[in-house]
C-alpha cells in the first residue's frame, strides 16, 4: 500500500477526513490489478436516460442551469464519440432556443433572465447540436443584442457581472470570452481592462480566486486588488483560459498585466493527489480529491503550453513539421520514457477509471457518492485531457492565417489563435485497452476540435484548411 | 409595512387556487415543444414558477411578488432570476431592507453553498450601509463549515468594501482561533494573507516590515507543529514572495525539516526564530526539501547540483507522483546554468 499522507502525530479535522478518504479510495482497487476499463455503455445509458426521459426531481435545484444539463450531456456524448441522431438534435436546438432572452443572451430556462454561464452552455450546446439555416439555431442567435447585453454587464475594473444585478466572478468572464470568440463578437471595447482583472485574481499560492475587489484612489483603479477567496481549481481553469484567450491582445509594454506562470505551475502540480489518493486532483490546498478537477486542473496543463510552459524539452518541441511517430503510443511498456507531460497522466486516468466510475453508470466526485451530469461530463473531459496532447501549433496557425479572407486585426487573431490548437499525433497515452480511448477536446472551449471549427468557420465566414487525417497509430 | 411570508408550516395552497392571484395568467415553461432533457418538477414548484413567468411577463413589482419569489427561492435557492426580480421589487416598492436581511439569515444558513444567497446579502448590506453585525453572522456560518468558499469571499468582500478599522480589528485573533482548531484549514490561511498583506490602505513601511516579521514567525511556529502541512508552507512562501525577501533567509529553519529523523533536543536554548520540528514530525518533509532546493537554485551555479540532488530525492522517493515536475525543474535549472 502506498504511503498515507503524513499527519505528524497531529490529527485535525482536515487530516481525519483525508485519512478516511484514502482508506475508501484504496478499497476501490481491484485485487487482481484489473478494473482499468471505461464502462462506455453504462455511461451512455446514463446519459440517454437523462436526455430522453429527463432528470429526476433532485435536479430541481438545477432548474436555473438547464443549459448546463444540456451541455454536460451533449459534450459527454461527443467526447465518448457518440453522434446524436437528427431528431434529437432538432429537439435540442428547439429547447435551447427557448432559453434565448428577448433582450439578448440566454437564461437558465425559458423566461429566466439572461446569464453569462447559461449563455456559454447554450451556445456550446448549439455548437454540438446546431447548424446554419432556418431552425438550425446558429442563425437565430441574436448576436447584436448579445453584444450590447455583454457591454451592459461590464464593470469599471474590467470584470463583468454574470447577470443584471448579479455577482462578478471569473467563471462568468471565461464564459463570456468563449462565446465572444466562437460567435465573432470580440472587440477591443469588450475586453478592455479584462486581462488586468484576471491577473489580479492570482493569489499568493499561484492559483486563482473567484474575483478581486477593486480599490480606487482618486477615481483611478489602484494596483492593489485583494483576491476574494483562496486559490481554487475551477476558478483557476477559468482565469487561465481567459488569460490565454486574451493574450493576443495584451500590449507588450512594461505596464501590461502579468501572470506568474512559475507559481501557477507549482500550484497546479501540487493539486494532484499522491498514490494513496490514486492520483486524482483536488481543487484547493488541503482539500480532498474530486473527479471534476480532472478537467479543471488536469485540463489546465494544456493551457500552460500556450504560455510556453511545457513538459516537452524545448529541443523536441514545436517542430513545424509533423512530429515523428513515437514508440509506445498504445503499448503499456515504455510509457514512462515517452510521457513528457508535467503531471502524472497515467495516475489521473487510473483515478477516473477506478474511483470516478459509478457501477450503475455515470461518473462521480469520489466513492461512495452518486453519479451526476456535471461529474460525468468533467470526468470524461478530464480523461480526455489525460489521454491526449492538444497544443497550439505555430505551423497550423500559419496555415489558418494564410487562407483568412479579410483584414488583419482582432478578428483574424481571434480566429487563427483559437483554431491553432492541434492534437499531436502519436502523443496519446491510453491506460487500459484501446477501447478506453475518448475524443480529444479543445483545451479552451471543452468542445471537440471538429465542433469548434464548424461553428467558428460559420460565424467568421471563413474556411478552415482540411486537417491531414491522423496517422493510424 | 411588512411582506407576507411564504410560511412553510401551514399547508401549501397552489397559486392557481388562490383567488388573490386570479388576475395573473400563469405561463408554462415550454409551449408547443417537447423539450429534450427536461427536469421532473414537484407540483408546488411548477405552479409557483408558472406564476413567476406570468408576473415577469407583465412586469408587476408588488408586495405579493415578494411572497411568490420567496416560495420559489425556498424550493430552489439557485433560482437567480427569482432573486434578481425580488431585489428589484424590494427597491421598486421601497420595502424595508432590515426584515429582508433577517429573512436572508435563515435562507443563507439553509443553503450556504449557493451563490445567490450570498450575493443577495451583498446587495442588501450595500444598500443598508451597516456592516457591523455581519462579521458575527459570517462567523456563525463558518462554524458549520469552516472552508465554505462563499462564506469566506463574502467576509473578504465585507472587509474590503467597507474598509472600516473596527471591522479589521479582530480578524487576526479570529483566524488564530480557527487555525488552533485546524491548522490545515487553507481558507483560514488565505484569510490571514488577505488581512496581513492585501489591505489596500496600508502604506506605512515600518509597519509593513513588522507585519512580515510577525507573519514569518507565525508561519514557522505552525510548520513546527505539523510540518507536512502544505497550507503553512505556501503561506511562508507567499510572505517571502510578496515582500521580496529571499528564501535563503529561512534556510536555517527549513534545513531542520529535510533530515530523516527528528533530532533529540539538547539543553541548548531554543532558537525562537527557527523552531524545530515537533516530536511527532514525519521527516523528511517534502515541502521543506522543495523549499531548500529553491534556496540552492537561487544561489546560482554551485547551488544547482545541490538543488538537483534534492529534486531527485523528491522525484524518486519523497514525492513520486510529481516525478515529471521535479524532472522538469532539474532540466530547467541545468539548462539555465548551461547558458550562463
Ligand atoms: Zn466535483
Amino acid at each position: 500500500m502506498p504511503r498515507p499522507t503524513p499527519i505528524d502525530a497531529y490529527p485535525t479535522k482536515t487530516s481525519d477526513l483525508q485519512i478516511d478518504t484514502e482508506d475508501i479510495l484504496q478499497e476501490q482497487i481491484p485485487p487482481d490489478g484489473g478494473g482499468r476499463v471505461l464502462h462506455k455503455n453504462a455511461h451512455l445509458q446514463f446519459l440517454v436516460r437523462n436526455l430522453a426521459q429527463g432528470f429526476p426531481a433532485r435536479y430541481m435545484s438545477q432548474d436555473a442551469s438547464q443549459p448546463w444539463l444540456m451541455f454536460w450531456t451533449l459534450q459527454a456524448f461527443s467526447t465518448l464519440q457518440i453522434a446524436i441522431d437528427p431528431d434529437n438534435k432538432q429537439r435540442a436546438i428547439d429547447t435551447i432556443m427557448h432559453w434565448q432572452h428577448p433582450d439578448g443572451g440566454f437564461g437558465g430556462g425559458p423566461g429566466q433572465a439572461a446569464h453569462l454561464l447559461a449563455t456559454y452552455a447554450s451556445v456550446c450546446s448549439l455548437a454540438i447540436a446546431g447548424r446554419p439555416g432556418p431552425e438550425g439555431g446558429w442563425d437565430q442567435i441574436n448576436r447584436k443584442k448579445l453584444y450590447s447585453w455583454y457591454m451592459s454587464l461590464k464593470q469599471p475594473d474590467g470584470s463583468f457581472i454574470v447577470s443584471n444585478c448579479g455577482e462578478v466572478d471569473v467563471r462568468g468572464i471565461y464564459c463570456l470570452l468563449v462565446v465572444a470568440h466562437l460567435l465573432d463578437i470580440v472587440t477591443p471595447e469588450l475586453i478592455d481592462g479584462t486581462a488586468a482583472f484576471i491577473a489580479s485574481c492570482q493569489t499568493y499560492e499561484g492559483g486563482f480566486s473567484s474575483a478581486s475587489h477593486p480599490h480606487f484612489v482618486d477615481n483611478v483603479l489602484s494596483a492593489c486588488r485583494p483576491s476574494l477567496g483562496e486559490a481554487h481549481g475551477g476558478y483557476t481553469f477559468c482565469a487561465l483560459a481567459s488569460w490565454v484567450l486574451l493574450r493576443p491582445y495584451i500590449p507588450l509594454d512594461d505596464d501590461a498585466p502579468r501572470v506568474d506562470t512559475r507559481r501557477l505551475l507549482r500550484w497546479l502540480v501540487h493539486m494532484q493527489g499522491s498514490e494513496i489518493e490514486l492520483g486524482g486532483f483536488k481543487g484547493r490546498t488541503n482539500k480532498l480529491v474530486d473527479g471534476c478537477y480532472s478537467w479543471w486542473v488536469g485540463g489546465a496543463f494544456a493551457l500552460l503550453e500556450a504560455l510556453g510552459v511545457s513538459g516537452v524539452p524545448e529541443s523536441a518541441r514545436a517542430s513545424d513539421e509533423t512530429p515523428p511517430p513515437r514508440p509506445g503510443t498504445h503499448a503499456e511498456d515504455g510509457w514512462d520514457d515517452v510521457d513528457d507531460s508535467l503531471f502524472n497522466r497515467r495516475a489521473l486516468q487510473e483515478y477516473i477509471l477506478i474511483a470516478g466510475q459509478h457501477p450503475a453508470g455515470g461518473l462521480r466526485d469520489k466513492p461512495p457518492k452518486n453519479a451526476d451530469a456535471y461529474h460525468t461530463a468533467y470526468c470524461i473531459s478530464g480523461l480526455s485531457a489525460a489521454q491526449h496532447r492538444v497544443c497550439p501549433s505555430p505551423a497550423w496557425r500559419a496555415e489558418v492565417r494564410a487562407v483568412w479572407k479579410g483584414e488583419d486585426g482582432v478578428r483574424a487573431a481571434a480566429f487563427s489563435e483559437a483554431l491553432s490548437w492541434t492534437e499531436e499525433a502519436g502523443a496519446s497515452h491510453v491506460v487500459g485497452s484501446a477501447a478506453n480511448r475518448v475524443n480529444a477536446t479543445h483545451p479552451l472551449f471543452n468542445l471537440t476540435i471538429t465542433h469548434t471549427e464548424g461553428i467558428m468557420a460559420h460565424f467568421y465566414k471563413q474556411s478552415v484548411p482540411k486537417r491531414v487525417p491522423k496517422r493510424s497509430p | 409595512m411588512s411582506a407576507p411570508t411564504a410560511d412553510d408550516t401551514t399547508e401549501h395552497v397552489f397559486y392557481a387556487e388562490r383567488p388573490e392571484w386570479a388576475d395573473v395568467v400563469p405561463v408554462v415553461q415550454y409551449e408547443n415543444i417537447q423539450p429534450l432533457a427536461p427536469i421532473f418538477y414537484s407540483p408546488e414548484y411548477k405552479d409557483a414558477t408558472d406564476y413567476f413567468r406570468g408576473v415577469v411577463k407583465i412586469g408587476e413589482k408588488s408586495l405579493r411578488v415578494l411572497q411568490l419569489t420567496e416560495t420559489i427561492i425556498r424550493l430552489n435557492p439557485a433560482h437567480y432570476s427569482a432573486w434578481q426580480y425580488r431585489y428589484e421589487t424590494l427597491i421598486a416598492i421601497s420595502a424595508p431592507l432590515q426584515p429582508e436581511l433577517v429573512l436572508s439569515n435563515t435562507l443563507t444558513k439553509a443553503s450556504p453553498k449557493t451563490y445567490q444567497v450570498w450575493h443577495h446579502r451583498r446587495l442588501l448590506l450595500t444598500a443598508l450601509g451597516d456592516p457591523a453585525p455581519e462579521l458575527a453572522f459570517n462567523e456563525e456560518v463558518l462554524k458549520a463549515d469552516a472552508k465554505n468558499y462563499h462564506t469566506w469571499s463574502h467576509r473578504q468582500w465585507l472587509l474590503a468594501h467597507f474598509d472600516q478599522e473596527n471591522l479589521w480589528a479582530d480578524e487576526l485573533p479570529f483566524i488564530d482561533g480557527l487555525l488552533e482548531d485546524d491548522v490545515r484549514n487553507n481558507s483560514a490561511w488565505h484569510h490571514r494573507f488577505f488581512v496581513s498583506f492585501e489591505r489596500g490602505s496600508n502604506d506605512d513601511k515600518d509597519e509593513a516590515e513588522a507585519i512580515v516579521k510577525r507573519e514569518l514567525a507565525f508561519a514557522k511556529e505552525k510548520i513546527a507543529l505539523a510540518p507536512n502541512n502544505s497550507s503553512a508552507w505556501n503561506y511562508l512562501r507567499g510572505i517571502l514572495d510578496h515582500s521580496r525577501v529571499p528564501y535563503s533567509t529561512q534556510a536555517i529553519f527549513a534545513r531542520q525539516y529535510i533530515v530523516d529523523t527528528v533530532e533529540p533536543r539538547g539543553n541548548d536554548i531554543l532558537d525562537l526564530e527557527n523552531p524545530p520540528p515537533s516530536e511527532g514530525a514525519e521527516l523528511p518533509c517534502a515541502a521543506a526539501i522543495e523549499f531548500m532546493a529553491d534556496v540552492h537554485e537561487a544561489s546560482g551555479n554551485e547551488g544547482i547540483s545541490e538543488a538537483v540532488e534534492l529534486w531527485r530525492s523528491l522525484a524518486d522517493t519523497h514525492d513520486t507522483i510529481r516525478k515529471r515536475y521535479w524532472e522538469y525543474r532539474i532540466r530547467n535549472a541545468v539548462a539555465t546554468t548551461g547558458k550562463a
